[in-house]
């Protein structure tokens, strides 16, 4: 479904000084259709600019992106696709909501600016919210919602127009443990449920462990793959008690030798 | 001073609701400078300080002739014109450079240079283009209000959450989109600082100019009563050009509070 090939990343070379470091170099690896690759790598290592890439609202520097068969990104390219027409979802670290609208205005945003709010989405809209338990939160505004609530609004938000791909950055990872793993548990849900491809970036061992068909380790900067370690775990996954699988903890010994 | 200290004040042992002391304490001080106002009438005399009373008088006076509405009708006709075209102008000016960095950076120092200008000093130039009627009033009225508006509204485009309007183009949203639903919304409570600023200013820079030319306006009538050594008049205009931007500034405020009701609290100043 998504193939990066070699893909590289740097700063813009400015006159009169030394030409800057590769954030990320000859980075390669592929996504296949229906996926939930987790992908762990230490803080900094350019997994946020990977995915700004793939998202396009950031320029390669070298290599390529394929989705679907067809080129999206190269170094040359100069007109940015934010989203690739809709093909591609991004939850972001920060829940990035609009403030100013409330839970159900903020979910049906993007079917508002795609011309495509109708009953239907609205009533789509209000069984996503019911299945992530923001009933009765309708009507708050993102400053009224718990962290957690925030996520889930952002999530569901990217889900509401059903985009194939999806793209996540580390979007558990301000909330406190318990909050998480519900998350967690609704992101498998509704992964079970619409097996969208998923590209999720974690700093989170367990959590790479607890919901990826795969995982790809990074190494530090410049970002190359490390390492892939398939995840032998059987779905439907129960995310509190994943660290009593019986192979947990040799999956987990194994990525976190690799984890620099 | 320790948290019990601090928590007293709010403790039910206070029987007096915060509004009470507030507008007690607005009335006190508008008690206050009334006397003082009466006060320096008594000692300087009706021709350097005109009584609040007698003022009073002339007000109702003006009213009851019915020229208080046309003076007022006139100034605010100028006002209002000036202020809606400096408005769209200094609204739609920074988004229209917003689509262009270059454009931008190319424009702004020109527009920057021009503030320098003196405003009122144009007036009687502008009087040789355009005539004795409103249309230069006007245009001063809105030079005023463009360059107050201009840079509050590039600032509040400028201080848009760029990881928003990302999120927003990932999420299908057109330019166009995105300026109207995204960063308009996301700059109002720059642009209504600007309005705050602004709108004041577009009435005085009309009384202003009525005392350059004009044949009626609140302007037209204190410069008339200068004139005449009516300093009653001349005090009696002042008070309704006060009570006008008072008017307007509540009419703002309100304005304000339902358009950022979505604001967690209200760190907005009220003037």
């Amino acid at each position: 479904m998504l193939e990066i090939k070699a893909l590289g990343k740097r700063f813009p070379v400015r006159a009169g000084r030394e030409p800057p470091p590769w954030i990320i170099q000859d980075l390669s690896f592929s996504v296949g259709a229906g996926e939930l690759l987790t992908m762990v790598g230490p803080s900094g290592a350019g997994k946020s600019t990977l995915l700004n890439i793939i998202a396009q609202i950031d320029v390669a520097s070298a290599g390529e992106i394929v989705f679907d068969g067809e080129r999206i990104v190269s170094a040359e390219q100069k007109v940015l696709h934010p989203g690739l027409n809709r093909r591609i979802g991004y939850v972001t670290q920060d829940d990035n909501l609009l403030p100013w609208r409330t839970t159900i205005d903020n979910v049906l945003f993007p079917r508002e600016v795609q011309g495509t709010l109708d009953d239907a989405a609205r009533a789509q809209a209000q069984e996503l919210i019911g299945a992530v338990g923001l009933s009765g939160f309708e009507r708050y505004y993102p400053h009224e919602l718990s962290g957690g609530m925030r996520k889930r609004a952002a999530l569901i938000r990217t889900l509401v127009y059903d985009p194939p791909m999806i793209l996540m950055d580390e979007p558990f990872a301000a909330v406190d443990a318990q909050t998480r793993t519900q998350l967690q548990e609704d992101l498998l849900r509704l992964w079970s449920l619409k097996r969208k491809t998923i590209l999720f970036v974690t700093h989170d061992i367990t959590e790479a462990i607890a919901l990826g068909d795969r995982a790809l380790v990074l190494t530090r900067r410049p970002a190359r793959i490390a390492a892939e370690h398939p995840i032998p775990i059987p779905r439907p996954r129960n995310v509190k008690d994943i660290f009593t699988m019986p192979n947990f903890a040799a999956i987990y010994e194994r990525i976190r030798a690799d984890v620099q | 001073m320790t948290s019990a200290d601090i928590t007293s004040g709010y403790s039910e042992g206070r029987v007096i609701p915060r509004q009470w002391i507030v507008t007690g304490g607005r009335i006190a001080l508008a008690v206050a400078l009334l006397l003082a106002w009466n006060w320096g009438a008594r000692s300087l005399g009706p021709l350097f300080f005109a009584p609040p009373f007698a003022t009073a008088q002339r007000i109702v006076e003006m009213a009851a002739s019915g020229q208080l509405f046309t003076d007022i009708y006139a100034t605010m006709r100028v006002s209002v014109v000036g202020f809606v075209i400096g408005c769209i102008c200094g609204v739609g000016l920074p988004f229209i450079l917003r689509l262009s960095p270059r454009a931008t950076d190319a424009v702004e120092p020109f527009i920057m240079a021009s503030q320098g200008i003196p405003k009122y000093a144009l007036t009687p130039w502008l009087i040789l283009w355009f005539g004795i009627g409103d249309a230069p009033k006007e245009i001063v009225v809105t030079l005023f209000v463009f360059y107050i508006v201009f840079i509050t509204v590039s600032a509040g485009i400028r201080g848009v959450d760029q990881r928003i309007v990302n999120m927003a183009r990932i999420l299908g949203a057109s330019e166009r989109t995105i300026a109207r639903k995204v960063i308009w919304i996301a700059l109002l409570p720059f642009f209504f600082t600007g309005l705050k600023v602004a709108l004041p200013r577009a009435v005085s820079a009309a009384i202003v100019g009525e005392f350059l030319v004009a044949v009626e306006g609140v302007g037209f009538s204190i410069e008339r009563a200068r004139q005449l050594s009516d300093t009653t008049g001349v005090f009696a205009g002042i008070v309704v050009a006060v009570t006008l931007v008072l008017i307007i500034n509540a009419a703002v405020n309100a304005l304000e509070r339902h358009a950022l009701k979505w604001r967690p609290v209200d760190r907005d100043m009220q003037l």
